[in-house]
């Protein structure tokens, strides 16, 4: 049991590291780098500036050096908890996540509740009641809630919101509560604005979760226990909660690990439309401009998040299920 | 169990795939995020000096005949009359100054001193356009992050010492009091205000723009490389403090162009916001009572790198970086209307600019500006966002980012947004341009035909403009070459505009033949004369700004018809500048904004600055004195250098003809071809709230008039 965890744990630090590499070589692939962009970006508002400034803003930012030399110090820097300077913010990376890390998660964490509480009901009660009507309207929502991408959801309930119940647009906050202290006002202030990304990001996931979970518990529902539990005369919902329900979760635990990555990155395309000052849109933006501290960070944060989401989904499976070997 | 729980990871692993694709196809057709900027373009001035603009189409000097019976295109009536803020030169100060309510409160508890300290003796006197507004509220517009700032620094571009007057053809003073080019050119001197002050009510002298040039400017740490713009010549020029209110800039040349430099959008005469934001070190003047104490000069290196570190940064120059910028040190000094306010700077979610008490700028009536207290920029993640809140009525007035090519939407609901659609047409003749490559040199064929003047006359003849002009610019704009606008002094002239940019296959056809492209394939295209088969030619293009791809592709019908095979490749934008700075690119296909100021943004005409897609390698030949690169191979290109050259030291009038001799040569031999231009594809749709007083019903949309400066933001209120 022990040995196994430990392998875990060291095949894990090794994917990290793979991480750190990839991240960093990804992000250097574009041609140019943040001073070509930023240069360019410059001359289309009129201010070329010349050969001799371009080289001097690349010795400033360490972008003339070798690409090894530039991954080595990163490294260095990364293990002292040095994250560098974004780019275009001109503030410590650290700041900058951190400043939209908060929020991020209050999105993604209400998402998932909201896919939980809807999906697990109606994904029991599609298996319970299969082929009956309100299954067959269940699974129908659920199909076109996995067909709809999510983004073009986001922009018509985004356009409906406007047009007939005159809320804002986009974001996360009333512009007058974005940089205030957080107050009660504040608070409910979120939770309105809140309403419409949970409810798109939460609807894809449930459509998907409620069709995981009629499977797997159909599968449990014909199994002999059931029948025996039955037989011995326990109530229909005591029946069918105390153990189909709970081995039919497995794959819930296994898919945790999942959304450790999601928690803290959110929806990249979903929050891009909605406009929320969230991880994703960051990303982008310095993918874009090649900001390669802010992406390097966020890619590997992304990363170390899907690594650790694995090794304790793997725990808790093995917690929760005993029939799974530890070979993996 | 088993089987199925790595079914489900299974499933998850494709969801996860499907929504990387997803991010991956958002990300590239996502609006330039990272581009901080303003249209490349932006653009020219616009309207004319004297007479009216046109109230019903952009430019009805070239509309072709055809354009007559046509219906007038959806949104022509939103283009209104010129009209604009007057400065008073001279005018002496009001006798009795008011100022806003919160400052009075200020004043009252006894934070500041009273508003006749505050205003200098000699302030800026502004008739606004309609009335005398009245003091308070909050302008709201919208911002996409800190890659943004020109958003800001658009908002406060008076704080140079010279600006124009409102029709952008006029130089005004603006920051200083006035100016004056002595009788050889070769000295250019500033009279500032006196008794004007920095925001912390510090007196702004001669001496804090000595330290500008001294200190910053001349300091290598800061600027590696001296600009351009002050060395006529390849002289460098100096800067002199003649006394506390008066200093001169000395040249070797003459340099006639200087009051135009001071006055445009160039680097030496940008002031503090423009000239030193993100990793600028220009503008002319710094708050030296404040940086003073952030530079090696003045403080030991040592002390200063220890409290960089402490506060994050690398050493003392990456600190200082951020202490000099407008958009994100709320305890720097400025002279701005608005200045950046605690907590609320660029990198936040909300950024806000608020008056300051010590601003130098009155209306006639002796209120002191700005009537509006706040500008709060809120923060979209990407353009559309933008677009939507301005149609819902969430901004008092916008024009930055602002998609044209929605204007129905816009204009649908205007009432229900409480806003009025403005159409604001630039003035530069080129808004997509199709440019050869002059230092080509991969494909030696087709570089020969890059080289010939009929080829390239062909090519131009083969456009239909009209299609393209109704298809992408809503019919908005001109159809023509790319010269100016007829109000612009470097205009050529009528018939500039349409030689061999109309649409004529017959005589297109006719010169192919004759330069010896006469062969053609069983598919009617044109042979190679190397005998390699069909000729093809590239023209690379990215969507940013205008669906430029698209539009291209609309040529590539238009050019079989004459036998020219044009494949379009469609690169993301940073592959695009990469392909034409390695000197790999045929043609391209961009807008020429700013070259309506030939001599200030010549980049989009000429390959006289670093990376133009003229001819990058000519550009290189040309940055160091012929010391790399290759000398220009054309001899139209040739002689229209030279003669951009020759202007640099002659006066107004001499530089005018030059320029008109300029854009002649230009045109008859097609040295990039014009599609449609005149057009409000760039800042030219502006919407503002009903709430706001002195709006006008055009203003100049210009690289020079900083565009929406040239509203007079100071002088508009909102009405109670």
């Amino acid at each position: 049991m022990l040995s196994y965890i430990l392998r875990r744990f060291l095949l894990a630090i090794v994917t990290v590291w793979a991480i750190t590499v990839l991240a960093f070589v990804i992000i250097q692939l574009p041609p140019g780098d943040f001073v070509t962009i930023y240069i360019n970006a410059l001359q289309s508002s009129g201010s070329p500036i010349s050969y001799g400034q371009a080289e001097a803003m690349r010795a400033q930012y360490g972008l003339d050096q070798p690409m090894y030399i530039q991954y080595l110090k990163w490294m260095g820097m990364m293990l002292q908890g040095d994250f560098g300077m974004a780019l275009a913010w001109n503030k410590p990376v650290k700041e900058i996540i951190g400043d939209r890390l908060t929020l991020t998660m209050v999105v993604s964490i209400a998402a998932i509740l909201l896919t939980w509480t809807v999906a697990l009901p109606i994904g029991i009660y599609s298996a319970v009641r299969q082929y009956s009507l309100g299954d067959y309207v269940f699974t129908f929502i659920g199909f076109i809630g996995i067909a709809v991408p999510n983004f073009m959801l986001a922009l018509i309930l985004m356009y409906v919101g406007y047009k007939y119940f005159n809320m804002s647009i986009g974001g996360l906050f009333s512009p007058q509560y974005a940089e205030a202290p957080w107050s009660l006002a504040k608070v409910l202030d979120l939770l309105q604005h809140l309403i419409l990304p949970a409810l798109i990001l939460g609807l894809a996931g449930t459509a998907q979760l409620i069709r995981i979970m009629r499977a797997n518990l159909l599968d449990e529902l014909r199994k002999p226990y059931v029948v025996t539990a039955r037989a011995k005369g326990l109530s229909e919902t005591r029946v069918i909660l105390k153990y189909p329900v709970r081995a039919a979760l497995n794959p819930f635990a296994s898919t945790i690990g999942y959304y450790f990555p999601y928690v803290v990155s959110g929806s990249i395309v979903v929050s891009l439309v909605l406009s929320l000052p969230t991880v994703g849109p960051l990303l982008l933006t310095a993918l874009v401009a090649q900001d390669m501290f802010l992406a390097g960070t966020i890619v590997l944060m992304l990363g170390v998040m899907t690594v650790i989401g694995t090794f304790v989904s793997d725990l808790i499976l093995m917690w929760i299920d005993p029939r799974i070997r530890m070979e993996g | 169990m088993a089987q199925r729980l790595i079914k489900t990871r299974r499933e998850f692993f494709k969801v996860a795939a499907m929504a990387a694709g997803a991010t991956a196809l958002a990300a590239c057709g996502a609006p330039p995020t990272a581009a901080p900027a303003p249209p490349p373009a932006t653009t020219a001035p616009a309207a004319p000096p004297t007479a009216a603009p046109p109230t019903k189409a952009p430019a009805p000097t070239a509309a072709p005949t055809a354009a007559a019976a046509a219906p007038a295109p959806l949104g022509a009536q939103y283009i209104g009359k010129l009209e604009g803020y007057e400065i008073q030169v001279g005018a002496a100060r009001p006798a009795n100054l008011k100022e806003a309510p919160m400052l009075a409160e200020l004043v009252k508890a006894g934070k500041l001193p009273p508003v006749e300290q505050r205003v200098p003796d000699e302030p800026c006197v502004t008739k606004p356009l309609r009335e005398i507004g009245q003091y308070g509220g909050t302008w709201r517009r919208g911002f996409i992050g800190p890659a943004d700032g020109e958003n800001g620094n658009r908002m406060v571009s008076v704080d140079k010492w010279l600006f124009w007057d409102y029709t952008g053809t006029k130089i005004m003073p603006s920051l200083a009091k006035g100016w004056k080019v002595s009788e050889d050119g070769k000295t250019t001197t500033i009279y500032l205000r006196k008794g004007l002050k920095w925001s912390d009510g510090t007196p702004y002298t001669a001496d804090d723009c000595l330290f500008w040039f001294e200190d910053l400017y001349s300091n290598p740490d800061l600027v590696p490389t001296p600009d351009r713009a002050l060395a006529p010549g390849g002289k460098h020029g100096k800067m002199v403090k003649v006394d506390d209110l008066t200093i001169e800039f000395r040249f070797e040349n003459p340099y006639w162009l200087f009051e135009l430099v001071l006055a445009g959008d160039m680097l030496p005469g940008r002031g503090q916001a423009t000239g030193q934001f993100a990793s600028w070190y220009y503008g002319g003047y710094a708050p030296k009572h404040y940086l003073s104490q952030f530079l090696p000069k003045y403080k030991p290196q040592a002390e200063l790198d220890a409290a960089a570190k402490a506060a994050g940064y690398t050493d003392w120059k990456a600190r200082f970086q951020v202490l000099k910028d407008w958009e994100r040190n709320p305890e720097l000094p400025g002279v701005q209307p608005w200045k950046v306010v605690a907590g609320a700077d660029i990198t936040k979610s909300v950024w806000v600019i608020e008056r300051n008490p010590y601003y130098w700028e009155v209306d006639t009536a002796g209120n002191q500006l700005p009537y509006i207290d706040k500008i709060q920029f809120t923060l979209a993640e990407n353009v559309e966002v933008i677009n939507l809140r301005a149609i819902a009525g969430e901004y008092d007035q916008q024009e930055r980012h602002l998609d044209v090519q929605k204007l129905p939407v816009f204009i649908e609901n205007q009432q229900k947004g409480n806003y009025t659609v403005h159409i604001d047409p630039g003035t530069n003749g080129g808004d997509a341009n199709i440019y050869f490559n002059f230092s080509y040199e991969e494909d030696p064929e087709i570089r020969k035909w890059i080289l010939n003047k009929d080829f390239r006359r062909a090519l131009s003849l083969g456009i239909d403009r009209e299609q393209i002009k109704e298809a992408f610019f809503l019919g908005l704009g001109t159809a023509g070459s790319p010269i100016p606008d007829p109000v612009m002094p470097e205009y050529p002239g009528d018939e500039w505009r349409t030689k061999w940019h109309t649409l004529d296959i017959a005589q297109a056809n006719a010169l192919l033949d004759k330069i010896g492209l006469d062969k053609k394939d069983a598919e009617g295209y044109r042979l190679r004369s190397d005998g390699k088969g069909r000729l093809r030619l590239e023209m690379d293009c990215t969507g940013s700004f205008l669906p430029y791809p698209k539009l291209a592709e609309m040529i590539v019908p238009q050019w079989k018809k004459i036998g020219i095979q044009l494949d379009i490749k469609n690169l993301e934008r940073a592959t695009l500048e990469a392909n034409r700075n390695a000197n790999k690119q045929q043609l391209m296909m961009w807008s020429n904004g700013g070259t309506e100021l030939l001599y200030l943004y010549p980049i989009h005409a000429l390959p006289v600055q670093v990376n133009s897609q003229v001819g990058p390698e000519i550009a290189k030949w040309y940055s160091t004195g012929g010391a790399q690169g290759m000398a220009p191979p054309d001899p139209d290109l040739k002689k229209c250098i030279e003669l951009y050259d020759e202007a640099q030291t002659k006066n107004l009038e001499e530089r005018n003809k030059i320029a008109q001799e300029i854009w002649k040569i230009y045109v008859d031999a097609v040295l990039a071809i014009g599609t449609v231009g005149l057009s409000p594809a760039f800042l030219g749709l502006r919407i503002t709230s009903n709430k706001l007083g002195n709006i006008p019903a055009r203003h100049v949309n210009a690289q020079h008039m900083r565009t929406p400066t040239s509203s007079r933001p100071t002088t508009i209120f909102f009405k109670s």
